[in-house]
């Protein structure tokens, strides 16, 4: 693996939020980097931050406090025009319970992507790596969990982000599918050159990363350099 | 593209309430289109007629005045142009008929090119100075199968004429021709108009020889009628003048100019609502769709599409229905115009001009049903532009529990179950769908009520109310002048089978009260009489009274008086020298067709100073109020050829004459009460489904539990039953409020509608709204009897 610049640099980054009642502190002073083609695990428990750092890096959602680098851009003073452009042209995303369209079919659900990417990739050819060519023109509803998760994938890829943000992409799945899924990240991140980035509260699963943050109440605790991440298919849990 | 897809297919799963949204469209868009193109086609065709036919702004009528004097009134600052008349009623011989025929003679200076009040010839050839010859106007013509060249016999100065028909005519100035005020509707059975060369009318009524006793004008360009009149007055006052009133006063003028303003008003009003409630479902649907589609949301914005692109994408619903509901029903409102434009010209009178085809009327209306739905959409949806990405992937806070202020009353508490809490407590939760229920249910059940009145009672009061209440005489003996009384009853009480003889004294007359005056007739009814009932507002009799003056309550609104007011009395029939009369209002009553003033007899005699008269006699035949068959018709040949004897009238024919006219305007009203129940069940379908999918989880596991379908049900119907019975509540004074103004809004001179809404009405408006709710609620049953207890269980949403 060869690790090259900094993509993304977080310095202090502090959020809280209303949640009905309740005032939550989900990040309390964060630094965290990302280098280009990279796979990284951030692991924390459950109410860590994790997917709060997350969505922060990844333009959903603004840091209370605190800086926020995407190469030279200041995300931390971009406007929700900017963070838009940043999402549609830097970042794709991948959730836990996949969150397709139900109303589109698994090419339309790509589709959806590409129609706003500059550069897109192609979708027959993503809907054939992740093995669904022949499953295009089918719903959601038609599909499995595992199924429905590399649709998912694919719709994420096809933006050709130079960042891809995973939330628990293997919560829903059983192991060999899990297993799948991640050697489709792996893959991403090796033949590609990106940076993608799996939160998961699953620790077997940082053993493939080539980085682990470990979050807890809302900072990092420690981050691990894997000199020799274990391939995806032998990721057990 | 693919939002378009992704629309369609959201608007397919969940069509019922989508599907009402663009009914509702539809059916604003078709009474739009409809109702003001009617009314342009009206407004189109009278005015063509007015102007082709040079119509009078003002009418003047005067006893006796030399023709030479009348022409001189063109000479009147801001007179333009007048036409001197001679008018007489006469009666027509036709003994096939029961009931008088009357003819009204309008005399025509067949020399005159482009007179006021123009006539214009629909088929036969030109009047012939100094001959008996006629043209009749174009609905007695049809009424009684006339041919051109046929004669029709008329009695004047008690001698019997023949006219020859000539021609068959119509005139702006008769395009509703009432005989009296009382009536309603035009009967061309019984009354119609003739045109006569003016030579011819001076040969029938020589006393009217080189005079006229009827004056029409137009105004010059930038002169006020008021003005004008106060210039004339004066110069018509030594001829005995009646009257001069304005085009708006003219009878068929006003009558047309009601039906075009209800028109422009049903045309402007009722789409406006039936949006506003299109536009409030879909906002109430599309809102719970962007609550359902909150992780899609932020899937989109995660994505990069920004905040305007995903608010487009869900304002191209309302964009869709306001097309796909807009278009058809302003094609069907075009086409319906045409069946409706031709039901008012059977009756208006008026040479036909249609607008067909209105493309603007249609852009028009697509543009308003775009604007109230898309402001709806965006009322329903703007919530879409505050959701981040990262709060839209969360679920959505728990939506706060505990008690609201319904259980804090504990025996209200206690009676409720489970199912019963659960609906109680998601009032509080769902305050603005609540509230939108609790409106709509409201209006519905105005609207059925008020409607149902309408067409049951309201129309009914006002037709039936005087001919089966007030006037309970069976035949109507009306004389040419007012005549000495005693000889007449003699006269008339020789006739068998005459059970009752009442002599009434009909008096036009002018009450002044401060600034405010009106012309009415004044009626001077025996004290003990029994024929003619003056009732109050219990429908107690009141009898006339010997001093002082029972107004209607339409002339008191006008005069702005009430009981115990002084009023002043002025009539071309005070003895000569008498000065004006004051007298005390005494009572105030309601009076549905017409507008009148009551005395006794006697002290109409007092106030005159004329002595003993009558100027018509009520009869009545028969114990059990059913004339004996052929009275009218006997009464009517024996006086055939009398001067005195202007005609004689049962009630029959105007009885029957007003059931065809309600059998009419029932059709249209009937309408109205199908919109309302439309309304109440798109309002509880639409409430029904968002319930559904909000609290489809928890319906779920209730079935899962055990409790059956019915069970499940009613924590929803309990919800909208109780919602429901708040709000019919308060659409009972919302209907009677809603009649009150539309009693004000439509009364006139002629006609007063009914302020008081019955309980009979108010019980169908609720028992109507009810049945709509029910069922509406069936087809909730049926899609929780459709839930998929594991899928719905099973995902997240």
């Amino acid at each position: 693996m060869v690790v090259s610049s900094e993509l993304v640099v977080a310095r202090n980054i502090k959020k809280r939020y209303q949640m009905g009642e309740v005032m939550v502190y989900a990040l309390k002073g964060v630094d965290f980097t990302l280098y280009e083609s990279e796979l990284v695990v951030v692991l924390g428990a459950s109410g860590s931050g994790k997917s709060t750092l997350v969505n922060i890096v990844g333009g959903m959602d603004r840091a209370s406090e605190g800086e926020l680098y995407f190469g030279s851009r200041k995300l931390h003073l971009a406007g929700e025009g900017d963070l838009t452009g940043y999402r549609r042209s830097e970042v794709g995303f991948i959730f836990q319970f996949y969150n397709l369209m139900p109303n589109l079919t698994a090419y339309e659900n790509i589709y959806l992507s590409v129609q706003i990417s500059r550069d897109p990739l192609d979708i027959d050819t993503l809907l054939e790596q992740v093995g669904l060519l022949e499953r295009r023109d089918h719903f959601p509803s038609q599909l499995s969990g595992g199924e429905q998760q590399r649709v998912a994938i694919a719709r994420a890829l096809a933006k050709n982000p130079r960042l891809l943000l995973c939330d628990e992409p293997t919560g829903a799945l059983d192991l060999p599918t899990g297993q799948q899924i991640l050697k489709l990240l792996r893959e991403f991140c090796d033949k590609y050159r990106k940076t993608v980035v799996i939160i998961t509260h699953n620790t077997n699963i940082s053993q493939m990363a080539d980085r682990v943050v470990y979050l807890k109440d809302g900072l990092v605790e420690w981050t691990k350099e894997n000199r020799e991440p274990l391939p995806p298919e032998k990721v057990s849990w | 593209m693919l939002f378009w897809k992704k629309m369609f297919r959201d608007m397919l799963s969940n069509k019922g309430s989508y599907l009402a949204c663009l009914v509702l469209v539809a059916i604003g868009l078709v009474v739009f289109m409809s109702f003001a193109i009617a009314s342009d086609n009206l407004v189109i065709s009278r005015d063509a007629f007015y102007r082709e036919q040079n119509f009078a702004h003002g009418f003047i009528e005067v006893e006796s005045m030399p023709l030479h004097r009348a022409e001189e009134l063109s000479q009147v600052e801001g007179v333009e142009q007048v036409t001197p008349r001679v008018v007489e009623e006469v009666r027509v011989n036709k003994p096939e008929s029961r009931e008088s025929v009357y003819l009204q003679l309008v005399s025509v200076d067949p020399g005159e090119h482009r007179r006021v009040n123009d006539v214009k010839l629909l088929e036969g050839t030109k009047l012939k100075e100094g001959y008996w010859n006629t043209w009749i106007g174009d609905q007695f013509f049809e009424a009684h199968g006339l041919q051109t060249g046929e004669k029709v016999e008329v009695i004047i100065g008690g001698s019997s004429r023949e006219l020859t028909v000539v021609g068959e005519a119509m005139s702006p100035e008769f395009t509703y021709p009432l005989r009296t005020e009382g009536e309603f509707v035009p009967n061309p059975e019984q009354f119609g108009i003739a045109f006569l060369p003016r030579d011819t009318m001076w040969d029938a009524f020589p006393e009217m020889q080189n005079r006229v006793n009827d004056v029409v004008f137009t105004l010059e360009a930038g002169h006020d009628f008021e003005e004008v009149r106060e210039r004339l007055e004066p110069e018509l006052e030594p001829y005995g003048l009646i009257t001069v009133y304005p085009r708006g006063e003219q009878v068929s003028h006003f009558m047309l100019q009601e039906e075009i303003e209800a028109l422009e008003t049903m045309a402007a009003f009722l789409p406006v609502m039936v949006l506003a409630i299109a536009g409030l479902i879909l906002s109430i649907v599309l809102k719970r769709l962007v609550e359902q589609q909150r992780g899609q949301i932020g899937i989109m914005k995660a994505f990069g599409y920004s905040n305007r692109e995903v608010l487009l994408h869900y304002l191209s619903y309302p964009l869709v229905l306001a097309v796909f509901g807009g278009l058809p029903g302003g094609l069907a409102g075009m086409w319906s115009a045409g069946p409706l434009s031709e039901l008012l010209f059977e009756f208006f009178h008026i040479p036909e001009v249609y607008v067909g085809f209105s493309p603007s009327y249609l852009a028009l209306g697509m543009v308003l049903s775009l604007v109230v739905l898309v402001a709806g959409g965006y009322l329903g949806c703007r919530q879409v532009l505050k959701l981040k990405p990262a709060e839209a992937m969360r679920p959505p806070a728990p939506v706060s529990g505990g008690r609201n202020i319904l259980e804090k009353c504990k025996f209200f508490a206690e009676m409720l179950t489970v199912q019963g809490k659960m609906a109680v407590r998601n009032l509080g939760r769902s305050r603005g769908r609540s509230a939108f229920m609790f409106f709509g249910v409201v209006v519905s059940c105005a609207m059925v009520a008020f409607t149902w009145h309408l067409v049951t009672e309201g129309i009914d009061r006002l037709m039936f109310y005087q001919y089966e209440e007030v006037e309970k005489y069976d035949i109507k003996m009306s004389f040419s002048e007012p005549t000495a009384r005693e000889p007449v009853v003699r006269e008339i009480s020789r006739h068998g089978g005459i059970t009752r003889l009442e002599p009434v004294a009909e008096v036009p007359v002018t009450f002044n009260y401060r600034w405010r005056e009106d012309d009415v007739t004044l009626m001077g009814l025996p004290r003990e009489g029994d024929l003619y009932h003056i009732l109050d507002t219990e429908g107690r009799r009141i009898i006339p009274p010997e001093e002082g003056v029972v107004l209607s309550q339409r002339l008191a609104d006008n005069l702005q008086v009430g009981v115990g007011s002084r009023i002043e009395l002025d009539s071309p029939l005070l003895r000569q020298g008498r000065e004006k009369v004051e007298l005390e209002v005494v009572e105030v009553i309601p009076q549905y067709l017409g507008m009148n003033a009551y005395m006794s007899l006697q002290g109409v005699e007092e106030v005159l100073g004329q002595g003993e008269m009558a100027t018509a006699l009520f009869l009545s035949v028969r114990e059990d109020k059913e004339p004996e068959p052929g009275m009218v018709s006997y009464l009517n040949d024996y006086y055939m050829e009398s001067e005195l004897v202007a005609g004689v009238d049962g009630g029959e024919d105007r009885i029957r004459q007003i059931k065809e006219f309600m059998e009419m305007a029932g059709e249209v009203i009937y309408l109205y009460v199908t919109i309302g129940i439309i309304f109440s069940f798109c309002i509880i379908y639409t409430s029904s489904f968002i319930i559904l999918s909000e609290r489809n989880r928890e319906l779920a596991s209730m079935r899962v539990l055990g409790m059956t379908s019915h069970e499940v049900l009613s924590v929803i119907t309990f919800e909208q039953w109780f919602i429901s019975f708040f709000a019919v509540i308060a659409g009972a004074p919302l209907a009677a409020l809603i009649n009150w103004a539309f009693a004000r809004e439509f009364s006139t001179d002629m006609y007063t509608m009914p302020a008081e809404i019955s309980v009979q009405s108010l019980f169908m408006g609720v028992l109507i709204t009810v049945i709509s709710i029910w069922s509406a609620q069936r087809f909730a049953l049926k899609k929780v009897r459709e839930l998929d207890l594991v899928e719905v269980l099973k995902t997240r949403e």
